[in-house]
């Protein structure tokens, strides 16, 4: 692990050098880059996920088809998969690329801050340019807290309230400003895929909530900080889909009935910008927040 | 193949996996804040040791745990019979010790935990007298340092805090950038303060009015050492400086890591160790060092001050080793392999200083729980006893 966790400590410790000694705003800056740096794994992701949206109609359809043969239906999936150049998988491999990411980021936060002295022991041959150990040890407070603990909810402060909750809001709403919504059954029931959709858009938000609990400040900090950068990072792209967050469904009911009708797009549709041209009365997932009309 | 029912599962599997290697990944840092403090205690004196959630009395004739006595000197027996032994722990609230105790008046010591409570504990009994402990403003990562009724606290709260040994209130509070992580040293009515903000302070013990400070360019961890007449002190500036009491450094010499242990002074020969594993022997030539030799003894960090005996220089380290080298050429003469860092300040015990040992010992406290102490012997580094949780 010692491979990213050193150029990491040494590169949030050189953001910290650099931003006058403002530990919070070398977070903000290395989330930044590390969001820019896994934009390609990102747009990846985006793309597979798109793309397994558009060819979800025809995928019931061969289930339904094929309901009694497993073999022939996991036949014709692969055919439609290759056909549309949509990888099953190809969603969580980003995913799981950048976990390690985010690990080696908390511990370099928790390193790098090294509130105790086995921690900043642990620190001394981590640093990758020369002086930098200059500015150690790094100031860990922060609006009252200690940025490599968990925040202390006995100082009463109401940012150590405050920071659990804007990392669940923040992490709900980049799940659903970001994930497309998927298409219910032709009867009319939701299918499989989207209810697990539904449950993971309930369960990370709150499962990071949890991490924020448990784990450092500075954590809790690069969650928020990421997920608004990756919001905005798909509001620039026009990814963005904020009807996916209006309250009951509102913005899905109207546009998931249309996209039943969707052809299933060539392999050249999909590979123009990851998605499909849907018709003229269909739902646009990343319709950049605008109203249908 | 991919079924999207198979789909659904996999994402499933893939995210608790991912939330649990999340977890796993974001736990896998030392559970303990520092290392144990070893020092000897009583008459006849004992091995104290203070390690997370426990403070243990080992004999250091055979590492065996001290029992307690009565007035008359008889071993006391629980209740089913069994002699009560001389341990401190606690469970609930739980504190953990890293520091060197204070005895006190009456058979107590004073102890800091490291979540910020002064501890009495009484060494008759070896029970807390006061388990919710005096309230600190912040960790306790040093020893106190007590000066008639004052008691000096460093905190890593950004503060020294001098307290008033009968009331525990705060009589003065020194307000430093950062922690203060070494116990200060009160020399000829100077209290002398190293901060971690890279500065060496010079307060009056009394009220605490600042006399002068030292920018030494990096951390300073550890209390200066005082001798002919000037302090001797490394910082994470990666030097070990010579310093006058009047607050000018008067020489110095570069290392090739920081520095985080006191030296060791001998006569005009300084001896000291850097967390890159080199050990560096200096003549002081006045207002120069002047290298006797220098060389890189241990794979990983050393951090405690080196042990100097006539003919050795001892050190240990983070790779696991405790190495014995000749103090006059710096070549190695023993190693010993131990299962967990050496982290803690080596302790010799020499016959006739106090302990009932008939031989000089060096005992070595490690991050392993199972070689918490170890007792080799000086002469051949040949093991004599090991005390373990």
């Amino acid at each position: 692990m010692d491979f990213i966790l050193n150029p990491f400590v040494t590169i949030l410790t050189l953001l910290y050098s650099i931003f006058n000694q403002d530990m919070v705003l070398a977070i903000i800056v290395f989330t930044a880059l590390i969001r820019l740096l896994t934009y390609p794994l990102t747009a990846q992701q985006m793309k597979s996920s798109k793309a397994m949206q558009v060819v979800q109609p025809e995928l019931k359809k061969l289930q339904e088809k094929y309901k009694n043969d497993r073999e022939k239906l996991a036949a014709e999936q692969m055919r439609l998969y290759r056909e549309n150049g949509v990888n099953p998988v190809g969603g969580c491999l980003p995913l799981l690329i950048q976990f390690p990411i985010l690990i080696a980021l908390y511990q370099a936060v928790i390193h790098a801050l090294a509130a105790s002295p086995l921690s900043l022991i642990d620190l001394s041959g981590r640093l990758l340019i020369p002086g930098l150990g200059d500015v150690i040890p790094l100031e860990n407070r922060w609006m009252g807290m200690n940025l490599s603990l968990p925040p202390d909810m006995t100082t009463g402060s109401i940012i150590a309230y405050a920071l659990p909750v804007l990392v669940v809001i923040t992490t709900w709403l980049q799940f659903k400003v970001t994930t497309p919504p998927m298409p219910p059954s032709e009867d009319g029931k939701p299918n499989a895929a989207a209810s697990t959709q539904q449950t993971m858009g309930t369960v990370m938000p709150l499962m990071y909530g949890f991490f924020a609990l448990s784990f450092s400040v500075g954590l809790s900090i690069y969650f928020i900080a990421s997920n608004v950068i990756g919001i905005a990072q798909y509001v620039l792209m026009g990814k963005a889909d904020f009807r996916n967050i209006l309250p009951f469904g509102l913005g899905r009911t109207q546009t998931a009935a249309p996209a039943l009708t969707t052809p299933t797009p060539t392999r050249r549709d999909i590979s123009k910008g990851g998605s499909s041209t849907p018709p003229k009365d269909s739902a646009k997932p990343s319709g950049g927040g605008k109203p249908r009309r | 193949m991919f079924s999207r029912a198979w789909i659904a599962r996999s994402r499933w599997v893939v995210l608790v996996g991912l939330l649990l290697a999340l977890a796993v990944g974001c736990t896998s840092l030392p559970l303990e804040a520092s290392w144990a403090s070893v020092t000897l205690l009583g008459n006849p004196a004992q091995v104290l040791v203070a390690y997370a959630d426990r403070m243990v009395m080992v004999d250091p004739v055979d590492g065996s745990v001290a029992e307690l006595r009565d007035a008359d000197g008889n071993v006391r027996l629980d209740e089913q019979g069994n002699p009560r032994t001389w341990i401190v722990t606690n469970s609930s609230p739980k504190y953990t010790f890293y520091t060197r105790p204070i005895e006190m008046q009456e058979d107590t010591l004073l102890v800091a935990a490291y979540e910020s409570r002064l501890l009495e504990v009484d060494t008759i009994t070896a029970r807390v007298l006061n388990s919710e402990g005096h309230v600190l403003a912040g960790h306790s990562i040093a020893s106190p340092l007590q000066n008639g009724s004052l008691l000096y606290v460093p905190l890593s709260s950004n503060s020294l805090d001098a307290l008033n040994l009968e009331t525990f209130e705060t009589v003065w509070s020194f307000k430093t950038e950062r922690g203060v992580w070494a116990t200060p040293l009160l020399h000829e009515g100077v209290l002398y303060v190293p901060s971690m903000d890279h500065t060496l302070y010079a307060l009056n013990p009394t009220t605490g009015e600042e006399i002068w400070r030292l920018d030494l360019g990096g951390a300073i961890a550890a209390t200066p050492v005082v001798a002919n007449g000037h302090l001797y002190i490394g910082s994470f500036a990666k030097k070990v400086f010579k310093v006058s009491l009047e607050g000018s450094i008067v020489a110095q010499y570069e290392t090739s890591e920081w520095i985080w242990g006191a030296p060791a002074v001998v006569e005009d020969q300084v001896y000291v160790a850097d967390l890159a594993g080199y050990v560096y022997a200096l003549r002081d030539t006045g207002d120069a060092f002047s290298e006797i030799w220098s060389r890189q003894v241990a794979l990983r960090g050393i951090r405690a001050t080196p042990l100097v005996t006539d003919d050795y220089v001892i050190v240990g380290s983070r790779d696991h080793n405790v190495y014995w080298v000749s103090r006059e050429s710096g070549e190695e003469v023993n190693k010993r392999e131990m299962r967990g860092e050496v982290l803690a300040d080596l302790l010799l015990l020499q016959p006739g200083d106090g302990t009932e040992t008939r031989e000089p010992l060096v005992v070595v406290s490690t991050l392993a729980r199972e070689e918490l102490l170890v007792a080799f012997t000086l002469v051949n580094g040949e093991r004599r006893w090991v005390y373990g949780l």
